[in-house]
């Protein structure tokens, strides 16, 4: 009955940019998902609108707001899902950012997404958001896991507490997601709360659904009473979020002398208690606000001794003091709305135990070296099975196309060749190694594994200048270093941020894997495949090194939250392996094949040899055959190209690649692939998060690197081949 | 202030281990509450927003190798700090467990 439409058009921007107001249809109702990290907003996010936002376990997947839409009883939903945060303040960009977008006219309702297994930590990010003074729905996620746990939650108590909507969801499994739209619904339209609980009599929705016929003409009658934000009667919480005597009678008194500057306040959209809060605070941002005013400048002054006083008194800072009252409150909160059904101690669950050894300080790392060797056999293997296979089957019918035409025609080389030789060098070369290896690193993020490799090597981490959340990102380089990379954002500072990117852009992604893989694996045996990573590594560890002692500043500490170990969700890990397998076939291929051709046509024109010709120094230098120049340089736009088409080539040529080259020249050749620079996509993502000129920097510099080294082992190689 | 209290309850405490640690010192599985958070004001305000404020219990759960970062649950949810931070965070036995002792 309920009438719901996807539409798959996606917008993102950039924080910076101005957000992009939703469709000016009169009837749309903007949505913001608000809440701490991995409480499961994507999940929400991707369910209501059938986009498909990375989703894990693991704190700080989404690092860029995004935005989705849906039809949904007949109103347009703008839905935004925003990067989890710990509080509003501004300890991070994204908290700044965040708090400001939530007050903007942009969004009508927030939809505060809470993880029901972690209450207390994450009320505390709610009673931030009330202090806002915006229209707020209540998202109880993950109530299954709540459940197994045999505690549950009283709903209507909450409700009674917070003078919101409460909704329980299982957003996994869709439970409860589209509650939380009929809830907003009621919230854009009534102007003021009406609890899910404690309403009486028909709601609106339901006068929706039974009137699905008319419902063209409810909807419109609704969208005539559909108001802004403004116009959202906050309910009176000021019991729930009094203070302590000594800090409320000090906000009081801010209050009461900001409400004389109205006029002047109202345009940044904070309600007076919360710039009270802050200015107490001393938040940087609000203090600008008063800053900015020649008539509210006393009011910083007034504050400072305010803080002062209270820090005096309490022995604490200010954000402790704050901070301390705020979870006081949560925790009678928690006495009076969570309820455990047995008394009984929890036993050890499994992933209490599954931690005790991936955590250990001896199998942890054992653990720990076992699932990144593994990956790669696993892929091994099943690659250069299939691999070897599909390429059977495309030698077996080449034969016969030649058999019967020739293998001389135009024709023959460009389609045949070219385009169904590309598709099968594409797939057997790439594809074979790719969807196998994403499957493991989404069972990987999804399980929860990544915090645990963050936690046994922060210490390691720490030589290179950066602390263990860097793993992070640098684990999912393996699989594509251009989300890798813009993940870096949840490293805390400018310096972090820097480091981590150039590390995560030298580590082997997928692309790379397959070039490794399918020439030093495929005819050189794992040991070899062993000593490229090996060099990786040691070049890894020197640029971190480099970096660390050559940046400004410190190192700061690791504080991230481990959520417990889960069940990866299979169909959430086959949906985002077929996702990113997908961009492999749909970005990658079409550019394989049209590169293909290109260099069908190059061959047959001669003009491959002037370019080659051009980059021979280089050639010469890592003792390369001319003809793989111009594959380097293909290896930029993405780098499993190198390969592919060296081996299209060969194929034209009528070789294998081991006629092409010598092992040592296939051991230099995947070497330098695998240092020499970032791809394209990357070195923007790179300049994006950081900026062109550094971008560029480590681009040159890896080039470099790849250069010497790659000559060293070529002529090392040479001469101890020489001895023997 | 408090530094001077804390070295006056330290220096009576003759029974035993003393009573104020910081959190590094701690023993696993140890219910333990802190005292006082003495990082810079950044880690201090990344703290309190994670609930780390003085009279908040916490477990000390493990510690990575060679003076690695550990892990403590606070609050029903674990929490893996550096081990520059933890040396900073001051914490004493919960009364809770003193009682047994
Ligand atoms: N069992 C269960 N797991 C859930 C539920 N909702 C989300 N999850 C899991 O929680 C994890 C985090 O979900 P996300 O949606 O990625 O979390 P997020 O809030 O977007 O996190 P960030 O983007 O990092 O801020 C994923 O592993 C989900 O599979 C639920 O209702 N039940
Ligand atoms: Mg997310």
């Amino acid at each position: 009955m309920r009438q719901r439409h996807r539409k798959g058009y996606v917008q993102k921007h950039n924080l910076e940019d101005k957000p992009l107001k939703g469709s000016s249809q009169a009837n749309t109702i903007n949505i913001a998902l608000a809440g701490n990290p991995n409480v499961g907003k994507s999940v929400i996010f991707n369910q209501l609108t059938g986009l498909s936002q990375t989703i894990g376990n693991w704190p700080g997947k989404t690092v860029e707001r995004k935005e989705g839409q849906l039809e949904f009883l007949g109103f347009h939903f703008n839905i935004v899902d925003l990067p989890g945060i710990y509080s509003l303040s501004t300890y991070s960009l994204e908290e700044i950012v965040s708090r400001e977008y939530i007050v903007s006219e942009e969004v009508d309702v927030i939809i505060n997404v809470i993880d029901a297994t972690n209450l207390e930590r994450n009320l505390f990010f709610t009673f931030q958001l009330l202090e806002l003074e915006v229209p707020v729905i209540l998202a109880i996620n993950q109530c299954d896991i709540l459940d197994k746990r045999n505690r549950s939650i009283d709903f209507k108590r909450m409700e009674e507490i917070f003078k919101l909507p409460v909704i329980p969801c299982v957003a996994i499994h869709g439970k409860g997601v589209h509650q939380l739209l009929e809830e907003a619904i009621e919230l854009s339209v009534y102007h003021h709360p009406h609890q899910h609980y404690l309403k009486k009599g028909k709601r609106m929705h339901e006068h929706l659904s039974h009137a699905h016929r008319t419902q063209e003409l409810y909807t419109k009658e609704w969208t005539m009473h559909l108001r802004p934000k403004k116009s959202f009667q906050f309910p009176d919480l000021s019991s729930l979020l009094k203070f302590g005597k000594e800090v409320e009678g000090k906000i009081e008194y801010l209050i009461s002398e900001i409400s004389q500057f109205e006029s002047y306040f109202s345009q940044f959209n904070y309600p007076g208690r919360f710039l009270a809060i802050k200015l107490l605070e001393d938040d940087n941002v609000v203090n600008s606000f008063f800053k900015k005013n020649e008539s509210t400048r006393y009011l910083l002054n007034i504050a400072e001794d305010f803080r002062k006083e209270l820090e005096e008194f309490h022995g604490e800072d200010i954000h402790t003091i704050i901070s301390s009252e705020i979870y006081n409150k949560i925790h009678k909160i928690i006495r009076l709305v969570l309820i455990s059904e047995k008394k009984e101690e929890r036993k050890k669950s499994l992933s209490d135990k599954l931690d005790q050894i991936t955590t250990h300080p001896f199998w942890g790392y054992v653990i720990l070296i076992l699932i990144l060797v593994g990956t790669y056999f696993f892929t091994f293997e099943i690659g250069n099975l299939l691999g070897g296979y599909l390429e059977e089957v495309y030698g077996m019918w080449s034969v016969e196309i030649y058999g019967m035409y020739g293998a001389d025609p135009l024709w023959v080389k460009l389609l045949w060749d070219g385009v169904v030789g590309g598709v099968f060098g594409a797939i057997g070369g790439v594809l074979v190694y790719v969807i196998p290896f994403f499957l493991i690193m989404e069972i990987l993020q999804d399980s929860g594994y990544l915090p645990r490799a963050a936690f046994l090597l922060d210490k390691f981490m720490h030589f290179l200048g950066v602390h263990g959340k860097t793993i992070i990102p640098m684990i999912l380089g393996f699989g594509c270093n251009v989300p890798a990379c813009a993940g870096c954002r949840i490293m805390e500072t400018r310096r972090e941020k820097k480091i981590s990117v150039a590390l995560t852009s030298l580590i082997p992604c997928s692309a790379v894997l397959t070039v490794v893989m399918g020439l030093v694996g495929r005819f050189l045996g794992p040991i070899y495949v062993g000593l490229l990573f090996l060099i990786n590594f040691v070049v890894i560890i020197i640029f971190g090194k480099v970096l660390n002692k050559t940046m400004p500043g410190k190192c700061t500490e690791l504080i991230m939250e481990m959520h417990e170990y889960r069940a990866p969700n299979t169909k959430v890990i086959l949906k985002q392996t077929w996702n990113r397998s997908k961009e492999f076939i749909f970005k990658a291929m079409p550019i394989i094949i049209i590169l293909g051709i290109v260099l069908e046509l190059l061959l047959m024109f001669n003009l491959l040899e002037p370019i080659n010709l051009f980059l021979s120094p280089i050639t010469f230098i890592l003792g390369l055959p001319l003809i793989c120049g111009i594959f380097l340089i293909y290896g930029i736009i993405r780098k499993e190209l190198t390969l592919v088409l060296l081996q299209d080539l060969a194929q034209s040529l009528g070789m294998t690649l081991p006629m092409l080259l010598t092992p040592l020249q296939m051991f230099v050749f995947s070497l330098v692939t695998m240092l020499y620079i970032p791809c394209f996509a990357t070195i923007i993502i790179i300049a994006r998060e950081t900026n062109w000129k550094y971008a560029i920097k480590i681009a040159l510099l890896e080039v470099g690197v790849a250069i010497v080294i790659g000559a060293l082992v070529y002529w090392g190689g040479t001469f101890l081949l020489s001895l023997l | 202030m408090i530094e001077s209290i804390l070295k006056n309850i330290q220096g009576k405490d003759q029974r035993g281990s003393s009573l104020i640690k910081c959190l590094t010192e701690c023993e696993k599985d140890e219910i333990i509450s802190v005292i006082k958070v003495d990082t810079g004001k950044k880690a201090k305000q990344r703290l309190s927003n994670l609930g780390i404020v003085p009279g908040a219990k916490l477990v000390k759960c493990r510690s990575a190798p060679l003076k690695g970062p550990l892990e403590v649950k606070i609050k029903g949810s674990s929490l893996v700090l550096g081990r520059g931070i933890a040396s900073k965070i001051f914490v004493k036995c919960s009364e809770e467990q003193c009682q047994y002792i």
